[in-house]
């Protein structure tokens, strides 16, 4: 018997995401694969110039079925499996039938702190998890390539 | 302009956070205006079908601007965002002149909303580029604007489209936060 847990998952799909330069607003990479396969790991090939970038924006866009009253989402950028950077966010209720972008804008570490593309290449990956309350909605996995 | 700069002269404020939300009717601009405050293209935007997020972090410091969609069948969901907004930004689409009562209807709704009491309002009288719209003091008069004696309030023409006015209207904002502490 399916339950309202269930529900909640199943009706939830991410639908894509992408990485822009903060300042210029252009869009520097953006899915193509079907994001919504769950716990796949998805690869973005994401130009060099991106870390010369002042500030970068992710911007992630979801759909849901069902309603949710404390939905929130945690999103870690992990470098070999060390946490770099980590967002919470809580967006509380959403919308039955409802789809949805949510963009984080920050600004990105001094040049002089900014680790080479060559280092970086492959060992960054940004995990977002979406929860309503405790329930554990979905994982996004996103490995990235410096090209 | 852009939300980092916004953000960073907004620092040294007491608040370690701010929440703008923007509604207005559909078709109104809300999209197109933070997309343009963002300096992002506007020339793809499809209606809102829930809402659209952005958030900004500078040293510490949060802004977060939420956009919700302004559909008729969306509208009774906006009270679920209004808990703990700093200021309220509402869109009117200037050429929509049969929609103008439908709008004045749902601002003052707000108006009279106990958890917006208070909060600031800056009202956008958007698409001043097409050569119907009414003027902002056309619409200002006909909203019976001047008669809000309970909270700051502003007017501001523009073109979220263009870009022009959205400034001024920025200006306003940051003004009007840096008065709260």
């Amino acid at each position: 018997m399916p339950s309202k847990a269930e529900d909640i998952m199943s009706g939830f799909s991410l639908n894509w995401m992408n990485l822009r330069d903060a300042d210029s607003g252009k869009i520097l990479w953006q899915s193509s694969d079907d994001l919504a396969v769950p716990d796949a790991e998805h690869e973005a090939r994401v130009p060099k110039k991106i870390l010369k970038c002042r500030a970068v924006s992710r911007e992630l866009n979801f759909s849901s079925k069902e309603a949710m009253e404390k939905f929130r989402l945690e999103q870690r950028v992990l470098f070999k499996g060390k946490c770099l950077e980590d967002w919470f966010f809580e967006f509380g209720f959403v919308i039955p039938g409802s789809t949805n972008t949510w963009q984080s804008v920050i600004e990105a570490a001094p040049e002089s702190q900014m680790m080479p593309a060559s280092i970086l290449n492959g060992n960054v990956l940004i995990e977002t998890r979406f929860f309503d309350g405790d329930l554990l909605v979905s994982t996004s996995k996103v490995r990235i390539f410096y090209v | 302009m852009g939300l980092l700069s916004l953000l960073r002269r907004l620092r040294g404020n007491t608040q370690k956070e701010l929440r703008i939300l923007l509604l207005g009717l559909d078709n109104a601009g809300k999209t197109t205006l933070l997309k343009t405050l963002a300096s992002e293209d506007v020339t793809h935007i499809t209606p809102t079908q829930g809402f659209n997020i952005k958030t900004v972090q500078s040293a510490g410091f949060n802004l977060n601007v939420w956009d919700i969609g302004g559909q008729r069948r969306i509208r009774p969901y906006w009270k679920n965002y209004f808990e703990n907004t700093d200021i309220l930004i509402y869109v009117i689409d200037s050429a929509d002149r049969k929609r103008f009562e439908e709008t004045g209807e749902e601002l003052n709704d707000l108006l009279e909303e106990e958890r917006l009491a208070g909060v600031p309002v800056i009202i956008f009288a958007n698409k001043q580029d097409l050569v119907s719209a009414a003027s902002a003091t056309d619409i200002s008069n006909g909203l019976n604007l001047t008669q809000i004696r309970d909270r700051e309030w502003h007017i501001q023409p523009c073109s979220a489209q263009s870009g022009e006015g959205v400034k001024d209207g920025l200006e306003w904002v940051i003004k009007t936060c840096g008065k709260k502490k």
